[in-house]
């Protein structure tokens, strides 16, 4: 694969996929990079809310597979390497787990982390109580009493989804709502939810597994005994990814005019830009802007494309890469008798892939099954893990989705 | 080899990931959901997606 490209295009999200498919119908050379899948967000939402208009709705699936195809026909390059680190420049170097690679304009569409407590112990309890995917995980809470932390649309909505299954939803709000009167009424409306404002969580009771939550709100603090928590605060942008661009308190890219950093070619889009609006549209223009921003400083100063009017043409652009270009990691020495079953920890993902398993295990008479599963069903399935499996075992099936 | 049990909800994210990766899975598609299930009715997934798996298997590891 090409080191050198025109514009690298950081997070294959709805922004970042948007603005690498404006830059490729442009006519440039466009690498996207995404470390685990495209669709960002996407990927852990059952349903999209005021898409494709206000007020309208639709399932994330289509979406992500339009927004591919459209990116991948328009000459688009998807690279699954992690950028680290993005020195500006002319051109600019990315360091990425592939090795580096240059490019003439780079368009930042990192989104968000996950949402955290910001609280002594949490991350191990990730996978054990704490989530910040109803989508993928809200069947493991039914039954049972959760909260959910944050004041914005996506922590009503989470919320909302929660309480289809969950014995109780608690919405703690640390300050005040900024969630729609709509789902304000939804939330109202809603039998199993209270909402709590002005209410921080100050700490995590765990037993190996979450127990409960300590809340503080003006009347003082208490025990809330809930078996999961979904934080959506504490989320924070991708500061430091790029030399020298100033950030906002929750760490996202402050931009100068629109989609434009300090850096005349650095450009960001979506959720990782200071005051972006968190809706799927608003998504949508601010990766067009910055795929035609990122284009438009390739351009030299007077206008016309680079190089006084020639324009040298990659003979290769928008053809698929040959065999040997695809990554393949086949494995070992195993034979027909080493098989084993690898779940994505969705509810009921293993079950059903064990089931699975036992009849393929008795039409073979296989002695045994191999097993491995990602550590919880909304976080990447580990390399290390990937790697063990490719190596040691002639078959492994595989659960996704759920 | 690695076939894929997809539920049909989940078919274009998975089409869509391995279309960018540039794979072509072998997919066995599962009616959704899965989750929430009880016993019996995962137990009539668990039949239908076995019948595929094992043809899907035997053909694999006849072709070798």
């Amino acid at each position: 694969m090409s080191t050198e490209w025109e514009i690298a295009v950081v997070g294959g999200g709805v922004a970042g996929l948007t603005a690498a498919r404006v830059a490729a119908e442009a006519g440039r050379r466009v690498i996207a990079y995404d470390r685990l899948s495209p669709g960002g967000q996407l990927v852990n939402l059952t349903t999209l809310h005021d898409y494709p208009e206000p007020g309208g709705s639709a399932e994330p699936w289509a979406l992500i597979s339009e927004l591919v195809a459209r990116a991948e026909a328009a000459g688009v390059t998807m690279s699954f390497d992690e950028v680290t680190r993005v020195h500006a420049g002319a051109p600019a170097r990315l360091e990425t787990s592939g090795g580096e690679v240059t490019a003439g304009a780079v368009v930042i569409a990192t989104g968000l982390t996950n949402g955290r407590l910001g609280l002594p112990g949490e991350e191990a309890l990730v996978g054990r109580g704490l989530s910040t995917c109803a989508g993928c995980d809200g069947p493991l809470y039914r039954g049972k009493a959760v909260a959910v932390v944050g004041d914005d649309e996506w922590t009503a909505e989470e919320a909302l989804e929660l309480a289809e299954l969950a014995s109780s939803v608690t919405v703690l709000v640390p300050g005040t709502p900024r969630w729609s009167p709509e789902r304000d009424q939804r939330l109202t409306a809603a039998d199993r939810v209270e909402v709590l404002t002005g209410a921080m969580v100050t700490g995590l009771r765990a037993d190996g597994v979450l127990q409960g939550v300590t809340v503080r709100t003006g009347d003082g603090e208490r025990e809330l005994p809930v078996q999961g928590v979904f934080p959506y605060v504490g989320r924070s942008g991708p500061v430091g990814l790029v030399d020298g661009l100033p950030a906002d308190a929750e760490k996202r890219l402050l931009t100068e005019d629109g989609v434009r950093t300090a850096v005349p070619t650095v450009f960001v889009a979506g959720d990782a830009r200071a005051g972006a609006a968190q809706t799927l549209l608003s998504v949508v223009a601010d990766g067009a802007a910055a795929g035609q921003a990122a284009v438009a400083a390739l351009r030299p100063a007077g206008g016309g494309p680079a190089g006084g009017g020639l324009r040298i043409v990659d003979p290769t652009f928008g053809v698929l890469p040959d065999d040997a270009d695809v990554e393949v990691r086949a494995g070992g020495t195993a034979d027909w008798t080493q098989v084993a079953l690898f779940t994505n920890s969705k509810p009921n993902a293993t079950e059903l892939l064990r089931g699975v398993g036992e009849r393929l295990q008795a039409h073979w008479d296989l002695r045994d099954l191999g097993f491995a599963s990602k550590d919880n069903a909304s976080a990447a399935a580990d390399k290390d893990t990937i790697d063990w499996l490719s190596q040691n075992y002639k078959m492994v099936v595989v659960a996704v989705g759920d | 080899m690695a076939p894929l049990l997809v539920t049909s909800t989940f078919l274009p994210l998975v089409e869509a990931q391995a279309k960018a990766r540039r794979v072509s899975p072998r997919l066995i598609v599962v009616p959704h959901p899965v989750g929430g299930l009880n016993e019996g009715e995962l137990a009539a997934k668990i039949e239908t997606a076995a019948a595929e798996l094992l043809t899907l298997a035997d053909e694999a590891r006849g072709a070798e």
